[in-house]
């Protein structure tokens, strides 16, 4: 077998494996639930911003604290505490990742990823409404 | 009935559709003969080719003549120009509303393609003209199809830019359409909607055609591929092929970090790079041309050599194009079902484009005759099973039988050498750096693909639940739930991987130049590169201490080593190799600035330090895990401390779409401190033995020059100043931050950035007012609650108020306060200080039959209003609502300051990178002149 063949498939085992860890490491998202049965510890929970609730952020009382709720993946709704200023584009958000851990019965969040819209997506411009409301 | 519309260029949506249809049938005929013209090249089908390509080049440049003359004559009864342009837009931005959409966005790749394939025809390529143009005619065709807005039943073909806003679907038969002279009635039509506000931006006019032109040129080297295989001549096109390719290198590399630019200068994403697909997605196709045109290169001096890998790489790098232009259009890369550019409705037609192109590319790869032919049938029948069978399944066959079509053909008639070339020649090194890279895409593409592999693991999912209820794997567990998603921690998705990679490959660009194509070097060329090894190894510790790396940093360490040596290897290899022949340097050149690209990337990424930190609250003592250091909170007026600056919000502004905070920044002098000063620190008071001036800790001053106070009078603890070394010196600069008003996408935070020669000072605002805060006709703010102990204080505008006692109102004080005497009431004694005299007042809590009685305290001259609102006894606390008046309130801002050391190595690599790599192109084309003397 020439070297040529052992370096290739070399390196294809090599990739293989590394994309096969991609499936085992834990990027799974727990919900609620389970992070406030077990207090204290860090999780990340997916879910999406719950817009029937505001969202409060009041940097005169605190810089770092951005509250609102979040509806995760079973659809349970709860209050979270965000320890960074508001995010930007929060309310346009497509889904939350928020990693954090529960302190007192509440769930306060030390990073937040957030999923937006494309700079790329097209708005839908309604001619049609604006004419009407002309 | 025929409706006469008034002012409308109702000629120019006719002109231009019969233009682009001019340009589908041209390319149609040129595809036809010069398919017929590869067998016989001297009959009359390659006048059909060439004819057939050049009436399809005068209906494209048409087409972009038209929409530029719709675009400055601001015809908005045109959707496309509607959508894009508005009176606002200066010149260069109404230029770049051309390529504001989708449909642009093909006519100015066709528009790129075009020219290139033109410079091609000039060249006089022979016999390479007809097969590598029958495919350029063919992709034309197919791109122009997209453009022809043709409409079978519901089904979609292509979206025209000519259509008229009245003509669109979503208003067909509303009223105003059947109007003649809607467009003087209608006051919507006076204007466009113009770019998206995030995309008004230099950038916008520059980024898109670099990156176009760079997709673009990855179909040369593509077509010439396919010809190779066509006329079974795997050695010409190689030749022909590689100065079109390292243009691809040089152009596509420069468009992928103008895009790192613009999102680094615009967007507040806090950096050049994210791994976003839209960005991978330009990324993979470049590192995939690299390795390709590195296996050429091998060619031109070893012919032979690893051919079915050559031709996979250059196959690879545009069908990659096309694949990424699906992926980002498709919306499948959204987590959700929400997708970003659905309303174009062709995407069905995209895929039988990136099926088409692949699946020819593949059937070529098989040995002619019958083979072909049976993969033909087998691939159309599963087609057919994508529209009317299950289209995952089906189009997951489809890329098998293309996979197993590949491996056929190079067991098969591709050439293979069995005469292995020795370990340490160039060959073997530049074919292993080409594979590493080509490795690096793979693994891109693997992570931005994920939510394409939950759609062909849908179909499985069934089996690999079966697979995870009888073994219990987590793996098949995973597979069965089919909705993976590449991680959010890019150190643990991409770097983890990418990092050593890059190691690897850019290591191999430090030494390979040194060797030779066939055969071992002698001892003494050997050594050549040592001293730029050496060299590299004491900057590398350098780096590292000037840094200060952790351990747990290495992988990132040695990859600054192979950058370093990488540039000092081929800086050295141009002076003592080629003892300083320009020409031939290019390979060195371009070498140099790709290490220093990633180099300025590692190094500004690692090393980045958030400046702004709170410095109010005790979160992080709170805390640790919580804590968040890296927000500023800036009152207007206020100078603080950050990083190695004070800082000082000045003012807001608005100018056109922006709102500007300026910030002024100014130098850090040491603070002196005299004697008998009392200062605070910790919550402890000290004084001032000795006049001094402040080192940068306290506790290295403290022995010598200052005192505990353990029990301080009142008028220390009212003079009592927090500590601090430094103090605000002489003024430095100012940065404007921004936020962007956008009423389409939501306000965007835009950076300012200070650039010095070895960092840049990036900020941004993460939260502030573009507007003052509503009021009433007096200038009241909506009130605050505070709950408000004896001692609390509060921050109103310039001014602090204290709750200094609380008492209860005593009998004999009722009537003081005209109450009755049946209340309840207790009185809190508050101050107010600072901006004037100390005003001191009492709010009171009344409490009458149970009712609370409201009692407002105002200060007009203050402009603050106060009033209980409940009191909790047990607690003695007063639930207390403040008004403030806009006349005093402050403005603030939160801001984030990030240092990038080192950053501008990148932009320079980038610019060095580019210019090397046209170097070679420059070079190549010398060679072939050379070799091949011009014809008449």
């Amino acid at each position: 077998m020439s070297r040529t063949n052992i370096f290739v498939i070399l390196l294809v085992a090599i990739l293989m494996g590394s994309l096969f860890s991609v499936f085992s490491q834990n990027s799974e998202s727990v919900v609620f639930e389970r992070a406030f049965a077990e207090p204290g510890v860090e999780f990340k929970i997916s879910g999406t911003l719950n817009t029937d609730h505001p969202v409060l952020y009041d940097p005169e009382v605190s810089v770092t604290e951005t509250r609102f709720h979040m509806r995760d993946k079973d659809g349970v709704t709860h209050p979270v505490i965000l320890r960074e200023a508001k995010p930007t584009g929060l309310e346009q958000s497509e889904s939350i990742d928020l990693y954090g851990q529960v302190v007192d019965g509440e769930f306060i969040a030390g990073e937040m990823l957030m999923k937006c819209p494309s700079k790329y997506n097209e708005q839908s411009h309604d001619l049609a409404e604006a004419v009407e409301l002309n | 009935m025929e409706i006469t519309y008034l002012n409308e260029w109702t000629w120019a949506a006719s002109f231009g559709r019969l233009l682009l249809a001019l340009a589908f049938a041209g390319g149609l005929a040129s595809t036809i003969g010069y398919v017929a013209a590869v067998a016989r090249p001297k009959s009359n089908w390659m006048t059909l080719g060439r004819w057939g390509f050049k009436v399809h080049a005068v209906g494209i440049f048409g087409a972009i003549g038209l929409i530029y003359l719709l675009i400055f004559s601001h015809r908005y009864e045109f959707q496309y120009i509607w959508k894009h342009l508005n009176d606002a837009m200066p010149t260069k931005l109404a230029f770049a509303s051309f390529w504001g959409g989708q449909e642009g966005g093909f006519l100015l790749w066709m528009f790129w393609i075009l020219l290139l394939a033109i410079v091609f025809l000039r060249r006089l390529p022979g016999k390479l003209e007809a097969p590598v143009m029958a495919i350029h005619s063919g992709v034309l065709t197919a791109l122009s199809s997209m453009l022809l807005g043709l409409y079978f039943g519901d089904f979609q073909f292509g979206m025209d830019p000519f259509l008229m806003l009245r003509e669109a679907p979503e208003n067909m038969g509303m009223p105003w359409t059947f109007n003649p002279d809607y467009l003087a009635l209608i006051p919507q039509f006076a204007d466009g909607q113009g770019l998206n506000p995030l995309l008004q931006n230099y950038w916008m006019v520059i980024h898109p055609p670099t990156l176009f032109l760079g997709f673009a040129s990855t179909l040369m080297p593509f077509t010439m591929a396919i010809a190779g295989l066509w006329m079974r001549d795997h050695k010409t096109w190689m030749r022909a092929a590689i100065g079109w390719s390292f243009f691809g290198v040089a152009i596509l590399g420069a468009g992928i970090l103008m895009g790192g630019a613009w999102a680094y200068e615009a967007l507040s994403f806090g950096g050049f790079w994210a791994w976003d697909p839209v960005e991978n997605s330009s990324l993979v196709p470049w590192l995939v041309l690299v390795a390709g045109s590195h296996l050429l290169l091998i060619n031109r001096s070893k012919p032979g050599t690893a051919v079915t890998a050559t031709y996979l790489m250059v196959g690879l790098s545009f069908l990659l194009v096309v694949y990424s232009t699906f992926l980002t259009k498709s919306g499948i890369l959204g987590d959700t079902s929400v997708h970003s550019f659905v309303d174009s409705g062709i995407l069905p037609q995209l895929l039988a484009f990136l099926m088409g192109c692949s699946g020819l590319f593949s059937a070529m790869l098989l040995p002619p005759g019958n083979e072909r032919k049976i993969y033909c049938a087998i691939q159309v029948a599963l087609a057919i099973g994508v529209v009317v069978l299950n289209p995952a399944l089906c189009l997951l066959g489809m890329l098998v039988v293309m996979a197993l079509a590949g491996l056929r053909g190079h067991l098969t008639h591709l050439p293979r050498t069995d005469q292995e070339s020795p370990l340490w020649t160039r060959e073997f090194w530049m074919f292993v750096g080409g594979m590493l890279m080509f490795a690096s895409a793979v693994h891109i593409t693997f992570q931005t693909s994920l939510p394409v592999f939950n759609h062909f693991l849908t179909p499985f999912s069934g089996l690999f639940q079966a697979l995870y209820e009888s073994t219990g794997s987590n793996l098949a567990r995973k597979l069965a739930a089919h909705n993976l998603a590449p991680g959010t921690d890019f150190d643990a998705t991409y770097h983890a991987i990418q990092v050593p990679l890059a190691f690897l490959f850019i290591g191999i660009t430090a030494f390979t130049q040194y060797l030779r194509y066939g055969k071992t070097p002698s001892k003494k060329r050997f050594l050549q590169p040592l001293r730029s090894l050496i060299s590299a190894v004491v900057l590398t510790f350098a780096f590292a201490l000037a840094f200060d790396f952790q351990a747990w940093e290495a992988p990132r360490v040695a990859l600054i080593f192979s950058c370093l040596w990488s540039v000092i290897a081929n800086a050295d290899y141009i002076v003592q190799v080629l003892k300083g022949k320009w020409d031939h340097a290019g390979a060195s050149v371009a070498h140099i600035g790709f290490a220093l690209v990633i180099l300025g990337a590692v190094v500004s990424n690692a090393k980045k330090d958030v400046i702004s930190s709170n410095q109010f609250g005790d979160l992080a003592m709170l805390n640790e895990a919580l804590s968040n250091e890296e927000d500023l909170l800036l009152l207007e007026g206020d100078t603080l401390a950050m990083g190695p600056y004070y800082v000082c919000y000045r003012e807001r502004r608005q100018e056109g779409i922006h709102a500007k905070f300026s910030v002024d920044y100014f130098e850090t002098l040491p603070e002196d401190y005299a004697q008998g000063e009392v200062v605070a620190k910790d919550g402890f008071l000290f004084q001032c033995t000795s006049s001094h001036t402040a080192l940068p800790n306290f506790e290295d001053d403290m022995e010598e020059h200052w005192t505990f106070v353990p029990i301080p009078n009142d008028r220390q603890k009212q003079e009592a100043q927090p500590w601090s070394a430094g103090r605000p010196g002489p003024y430095l600069f100012t940065l404007d931050p921004k936020i962007q008003l956008n009423e389409q996408m939501g306000n965007a935070p835009e950076p300012d950035t200070k650039r010095f020669w070895n960092k840049d000072l990036y900020t941004h605002i993460k939260w502030g007012r573009v507007s003052d805060p509503e009021a009433d006709e007096e200038g009241w703010m909506d009130g605050r609650k505070h709950d408000m102990m004896r001692r609390d204080s509060l921050m109103i505008g310039k001014c602090v108020l204290a709750l200094d006692s609380i008492s209860a109102v005593t009998m004999d004080q009722k009537p003081l306060f005209g109450l009755l005497d049946k209340d309840l009431s207790v009185a809190a004694h508050f101050r107010l200080t600072g901006q004037g005299p100390d005003t001191s007042f009492t709010a009171l809590y009344i409490v009458r039959d149970s009712l609370v009685i409201p009692d407002m305290v105002t200060l007009d001259n203050r402009g603050v209003k106060v009033r209980i609102d409940g009191f909790r006894p047990a607690e003695a606390t007063f639930e207390t609502v403040v008004w403030e008046n806009l006349s005093i309130r402050r403005d603030f801002i939160v801001m984030q300051a990030t240092v990038f050391p080192q950053i501008n190595l990148l932009w320079l690599g980038c610019i060095i990178m580019t210019l090397g790599a046209l170097m070679s192109v420059r070079q190549t084309r010398r060679l072939q002149r050379k070799r091949t003397p011009v014809q008449p």
